[in-house]
């Protein structure tokens, strides 16, 4: 099905049509499913993890604007979120958004990562300029919502690191994406 | 570098946070923080909904998996209570008509529609015509789509005002405006002007019920609204009231 039938699926979800909502569930509770179980690793967990998701997409459809974000990928994006907090529940991790961002780059200045514009170039394009290990890191990071614990320890580098990694590679993703 | 407030200011750092939350790797309450945040402040959202977006092209690793048919009985059983009976609508989900739109296509581009159209209207439709004392108007209309812009050029104050009116291959369509309230079945709020500015007289009654959080949706219904009292046709918009 393609995007533009999913859109309508969510907004007449927003008038709590039921049959919508099934048609809707047809469609994209494969992916979500594959989603949560990718993520938490578990089939119960996922099952339930799967309910949740469709009680906020039938509880939220008025908040999708279409256009904004591709249908699945807003879909995609309820069922990440609530998984990785099923997951940070399971598996608590330190905060540290509080703490330092050390993301000085001499690369780029301030006024280009600033730059709003639309994309001119795919993720995959910025994704090969770079360094092999931490584009492998930070598409790691997204499927398998994984912590920068984590992280650290599959990729057997310190914490510190592979923050370090993660924080310039957005900052890098970014740039190439809006150049 | 350290979280002052200069700092969190910082269209890097935020630019950051905001990948780091959709790349997942924040703990629980940092996420809480990032989703307050999200919830007031329009910039930083967009950053999130950007990344969203451009990340999305990883979700091709995730594998697609049926899920067993007693989830969906347990969510349909979830949403039960808060859902109106499937008798309020006229479900015209699988219709040939409304299924194959491009209506989200069209209104997902209507502000480029808008410009790259009125270029267009201005130069082929305005111009030519010989001003005769009354108001300039352009249809504005895209291959396919199912909502039309109407533009109207008022040389006395030079507002040009640009209104969408539905409409189909078969027959001309309206917008109606709803109240959904959690619960119920929308409530037509009326049916939209096919001219003007898309000014709606809400009922006395119904003036009660538009709080803060009521969410309004328009609709494509037939010519001069929906038949039934219900929503029949695809909504093309949606949203929370709120105050400003």
């Amino acid at each position: 099905m393609i995007g533009n039938d999913i859109s309508y699926l969510i907004g007449r979800v927003s008038l709590k049509d039921r049959k919508a909502f099934a048609a809707l569930y047809e469609t994209s509770a494969p992916k979500l499913f594959g989603i949560c179980l990718r993520i938490l690793r578990d089939r119960s967990e996922a099952e339930e993890a799967l309910q949740e998701v469709y009680v906020k997409i039938w509880q939220r459809a008025d908040r999708y604007v279409p256009g904004n974000v591709h249908p699945m990928a807003w879909l995609a994006a309820i069922a990440r979120n609530h998984s990785i907090d099923v997951i940070r529940a399971r598996r608590p991790v330190a905060t540290d958004i509080d703490e330092a961002y050390d993301i000085a780059d001499p690369l780029m200045s301030p006024e280009e990562a600033v730059v709003l514009r639309s994309e001119g170039r795919r993720i995959d394009i910025c994704m090969d300029e770079l360094e092999p290990d931490r584009a492998s890191a930070v598409r790691h990071a997204y499927i398998e919502g994984l912590s920068y614990e984590e992280l650290a320890e599959i990729h057997g580098v310190p914490l510190n690191t592979m923050r370090t990694w993660l924080r310039r590679s957005l900052l890098k993703l970014r740039e190439c994406m809006s150049r | 570098m350290t979280a002052s407030d200069k700092d969190m200011r910082d269209p890097r750092r935020d630019e950051v946070i905001a990948g780091e939350y959709v790349l997942g790797v924040l703990s629980a309450e940092d996420r809480r923080k990032v989703e307050a945040r999200l919830a007031q402040d329009r910039q930083f959202a967009a950053m999130v909904n950007r990344w969203e977006e451009n990340l999305s092209t990883f979700n091709d690793d995730y594998e697609a998996l049926q899920p067993p048919p007693r989830t969906y009985s347990a969510i349909e059983q979830r949403i039960l209570g808060t859902a109106p009976p499937d008798a309020a609508f006229s479900g015209k989900v699988s219709g040939g008509f409304w299924n194959s739109l491009a209506l989200w296509r069209s209104l997902a581009f209507a502000s480029l529609a808008v410009a790259a159209g009125l270029a267009f209207s201005m130069s082929s439709l305005l111009a030519p015509r010989p001003v005769s004392g009354g108001r300039l108007v352009a249809d504005l209309s895209g291959e396919n789509a199912t909502i039309n812009l109407v533009a109207r050029y008022d040389e006395a104050n030079g507002a040009l005002r640009v209104t969408p009116v539905a409409a189909g291959k078969e027959k001309e369509k309206s917008l109606e405006l709803w109240l959904v309230e959690d619960g119920k079945a929308p409530v037509s709020l009326g049916v939209l002007p096919q001219t003007g500015e898309g000014e709606v007289v809400v009922p006395a009654v119904m003036r009660g019920r538009i709080v803060q959080g009521a969410v309004l949706a328009v609709s494509i219904e037939p010519f001069g609204g929906s038949p039934t009292g219900s929503a029949t046709g695809p909504v093309i918009a949606s949203g929370a009231t709120r105050f400003d």
